[in-house]
């Protein structure tokens, strides 16, 4: 590997801005770091390079680990956004910086600068002073200083941020084609995605301080796992659909749809989906549509872009409008849809034509955060409830929307709800929340939030199960929450006390199993601990050691996880709790015939 | 209509301020009043005596003396508030400690402060009973009442000029150049004496006239603590304060001219010194 990191943290007054990103470069391989600003992404870059230090983890290049070297003998060529050109010297010397720090004689650092400006297509300009070139040709400049004293690795921090569209285009190009030529292992960090789609290997994208997902260009495109990372990634319509036996629907209408997981334990359970605006046929009627149908809708606005027509469409059947996240509001979510020119013709509308919708493509993101439910004893507390800055925060980051329901557990008998609960039903914390927990998983809800009263954005999120048969989803709900906060994730094993000695490999080893299956199927990388003592005790003991912590609680047995925890649930004022019930697959079966 | 009106009053290319000529009048007529002229009649002034006579003045032995002091005494401050001025400018750039607000606003109190009474605190300090002369007075150094005293007294006027001038040039020392040098290889000297020091020489070496040039015609602060012993303590201005009061109009005039031919054949020395050094770092390193 030409750079690795093992599990990066730095934290700047204790938040943590790059959280546990562990990265793998291939030797010669163009790698983007993609993410918004504020995500942590150039915080990495530095750290690479080592102009920023890092808390936690450890930097190798080529197998050298560097975590504790100085930029100066990290040996990396750094371009950075403003060129950050010595304005005092010429381009010959700013070239030659690196080649006279080292001493190197005359005219072998003569030659090198040469050699550099014909690859950057700079020759004659040795005499020029930085304030003479343009942009672009500065960045140049900045690109074979960089590269003067042969680094193993080349770090472009935005290179193209200060230019205009068509010398960034220009410069991209020589970029790409230095860094063939050289095959120097390259690191870029950018916000743009065409930019990064235009140089990528490989990318890495970034939210949060987390690295989400890393893949090729084509593959996080059609399949992304994260709605971040649908959404970041062009143009994006996600959708909340359910799943059955039967297959995905959305609204009514059974559609078909890729990446789905198989169902999990016979539940019929809702799904996040992502429609890319160009997967969306329109014809004037439903028969006309060559791929399923989903909805009929009002075009509500055309912009017309050159090589395409972009569209914003209003969904016309309530259901189906109600499933939409788009990427706006909730309440006035649209279908954003691209078609090209050659469709146009087919086609051609006007704002306020109705039409019927098809999906050609739709992908299912194998996270189980779909939506929440807020459930309280009336509407108006359940609007309360929806209003808690965690909730508010996690359905925002998460661009999804919070439903309402009054639920009475008290006097509502065990037949099954109508309409059946779909996403996360989140709970008012209290000393009787324990009850209304149970009351929801045995009426199909699969995960509980667990809410007291204006509990802040956690920091820390501690992950526990109680069976080995939870950890699986576990695990994934974890993962998919903490893509949507910046918090550090912290599993905690815990073994009864007993003699030393004896039986402690064993939970060592569910450990080291939990924190490779996170990394390797959910991308969550987490700090394990283990405790020892009673587990109550110790989940209470840990979540009381700092302020904003969260619990991430997997259990197998309804009832068995509603008595133990009762007390941990009742606490004041008590911690955030996420529960995630899944029933333990041997036992699942006659608990649904029941 | 208003635009018509501005219009009509405003040159070719309106600006901010309108009206070319009414400025440049202005500016011709400062010129004119506060400095052409004044010295115009000095030299007027000087040149009633006959050559032998003006020669006798301006190289008595007590005369001579006298420029010695008070261009060594400012060179030696202008020096000294170049270093420290610098590192001064530094500390409040870069740097964000508790009470850096305080200690910026401070700096210009030397310009606010009456030269006379600064003067005054520095000889109640440095007296051979002051707060300070009392402990450097058995180390045998006497600071109030010799040229040392002068100097510390030229280096506090001096002072805000330099740190005045250097503080936006640091400012605009980004970090990332550091950064760039770091990555490349440099360690931190060659960073200060290839990047940072080149950057801000032109401001550095402008602070550096400006406070050496306020030090030359300091008068208000100097007298009080040096003592004026003829051919030892005694500055060129404070000279020809003493020649006016024995009405020697002619006298004083002369040695006005000198200052004014010292103090013009320097600046201008410096001024080329930085003309030269710019462009001697655009074309070569």
């Amino acid at each position: 590997m030409s750079i690795a990191l093992d599990q990066v943290t730095k934290r700047y007054q204790d938040q943590p801005v790059v959280n546990d990103v562990s990265i793998e470069v291939g030797e010669g391989e163009f790698f983007v770091l993609l993410g918004p600003s504020g995500s942590g992404k150039s915080t990495l870059l530095r750290a690479i390079a080592g102009l920023t230090g890092i808390d936690h983890g450890r930097i190798s290049l080529h197998g050298r680990d560097v975590t504790h070297l100085r930029a100066r003998d990290r040996g990396v060529g750094l371009v950075f956004q403003n060129y950050a050109l010595f304005r005092h010297m010429t381009v010959a010397d700013n070239i030659e910086f690196a080649l006279r720090v080292r001493r190197t004689k005359g005219a072998a650092r003569r030659a090198r600068r040469k050699e550099l400006l014909k690859l950057v297509a700079l020759e004659g300009m040795d005499e020029r002073l930085p304030g003479q070139l343009s942009g672009g040709q500065q960045q140049r400049v900045a690109v074979a200083r960089a590269l003067a004293h042969k680094p193993q690795v080349l770090l472009l921090d935005e290179p193209f941020g200060a230019l205009d569209a068509k010398i960034r285009e220009e410069l991209r190009r020589t970029i790409r084609s230095v860094q063939r030529e050289l095959g120097i292992t390259t690191v870029l960090v950018t916000h743009d995605q065409e930019e990064a789609f235009a140089l990528a290997d490989t990318i890495g994208v970034m939210n949060h301080g987390r690295l989400l997902e890393v893949g090729q260009p084509t593959d996080l495109y059609a399949q992304p796992a994260t709605r971040f990372v649908a959404t970041f990634l062009g143009a994006a319509n996600l959708l909340l659909a359910r799943q059955s036996a039967d297959g995905i629907r959305f609204g009514a209408t059974p559609v078909n749809a890729e990446g789905a997981e198989p169902l999990q334990a016979g539940r019929e359970h809702e799904v996040v989906a992502v429609l890319r605006p160009e997967e969306v046929e329109l014809a004037a009627t439903r028969e006309e549509l060559a791929s399923n149908f989903i909805a009929r809708g009002a075009v509500e606005e055309i912009v017309f872009t050159g090589a395409f027509e972009r569209m914003r469409v209003r969904l016309l059947d309530e259901p189906c409008a109600a499933q939409l996240l788009g990427s706006g509001a909730a309440s006035d979510a649209r279908l954003e849809v691209t078609r090209t020119q050659h469709d146009r013709r087919s086609l051609p509308l006007r704002a306020g034509a109705q039409i019927a919708l098809g999906a050609r493509r739709l992908h299912v993101l194998p996270t189980p955060l779909s939506s929440f439910l807020a459930c309280a004893p009336t509407v108006a507390e359940a609007e309360e409830l929806a209003r808690e800055p965690l909730l508010e925060r996690l359905s925002t980051n998460m661009k999804t929307r919070v439903g309402l329901r009054a639920i009475a557990p008290a006097t509502e008998g065990l037949g099954p709800p109508t309409p059946p609960f779909s996403g996360v039903a989140a709970i008012a914390g209290g000393s009787d929340s324990a009850t209304t927990v149970e009351w929801l998983l045995r009426h199909g809800a699969s995960e509980v939030l667990v809410l007291p009263r204006n509990a802040p954005s956690p920091t820390r999120v501690f992950i526990h199960w109680t069976d080995e048969a939870a950890r699986r989803a576990t695990l994934a709900v974890s993962a998919s929450l903490l893509r949507h906060v910046s918090a550090e994730a912290v599993y905690l094993g815990i073994v009864p006390a007993g003699p030393p000695g004896a039986g402690r490999a064993a939970p060592m080893r569910a450990l080291l199993d939990a924190r490779s299956e996170a990394q390797q199927s959910h991308g969550l990388e987490m700090r394990t601990e283990l405790a020892i003592g009673e587990t109550v005790t110790e989940l209470t003991r840990n979540l009381s050691t700092g302020a904003a912590q969260m619990l991430v609680l997997g259990i197998t047995d309804i009832a068995q996880g509603a008595s133990a925890y009762r007390s941990l649930l009742a606490a004041q004022p008590g911690w955030p709790v996420l529960i995630v019930y899944r029933p333990a697959e041997t036992r699942s079966l006659p608990d649904i015939a029941a | 209509m208003k635009f018509g009106a501005i219009k009509n009053l405003g040159q070719s290319e309106p600006s901010v301020i309108p009206g070319f000529g009414i400025t440049l009048g202005f500016t011709t007529f400062f010129l004119c009043a506060i400095v052409l002229i004044p010295l115009a009649a000095l030299v007027l002034k000087a040149a009633g005596m006959d050559w032998e006579r003006f020669v006798a003045v301006i190289t008595s032995p007590r005369a001579l003396a006298s420029y010695r002091l008070s261009f060594g005494a400012s060179l030696v401050a202008a020096t000294v508030n170049m270093v420290f001025g610098f590192a001064l400018a530094w500390t409040l750039v870069r740097y964000d400690f508790p009470g850096r607000k305080f200690v910026d606003a401070i700096i210009d109190m030397p310009f606010a402060l009456p030269t006379a009474v600064s003067g005054i605190a520095l000889t109640t300090v440095f007296a051979a009973n002051g707060w300070i002369g009392q402990y450097l007075e058995p180390q045998g150094i006497k600071v109030a009442y010799t040229w040392i005293g002068i100097t510390v007294a030229l280096t506090l006027i001096g002072m805000p000029f330099v740190v005045r001038t250097v503080q936006p040039a640091l400012q605009e020392v980004q970090r990332d150049l550091e950064d760039a040098a770091e990555t490349l290889g440099a360690g931190r000297f060659y960073v200060f004496r290839r990047i940072i020091v080149p950057t801000v020489l032109p401001a550095l070496l402008t602070g550096f006239t400006l406070a050496f040039a306020r030090a030359v015609g300091e008068y208000g602060s100097v007298i009080f603590i040096a003592g004026n012993m003829p051919m030892k303590t005694e500055i060129t201005p404070l000279l020809i304060v003493i020649r006016l009061e024995e009405f020697d109009y002619a006298g004083a005039a002369a040695l006005g001219c000198v200052m004014l031919a010292i103090s013009f054949v320097m600046l201008l020395a410096i001024n080329l010194l930085q003309v030269w050094g710019r462009k001697r770092m655009m074309v070569s390193r």
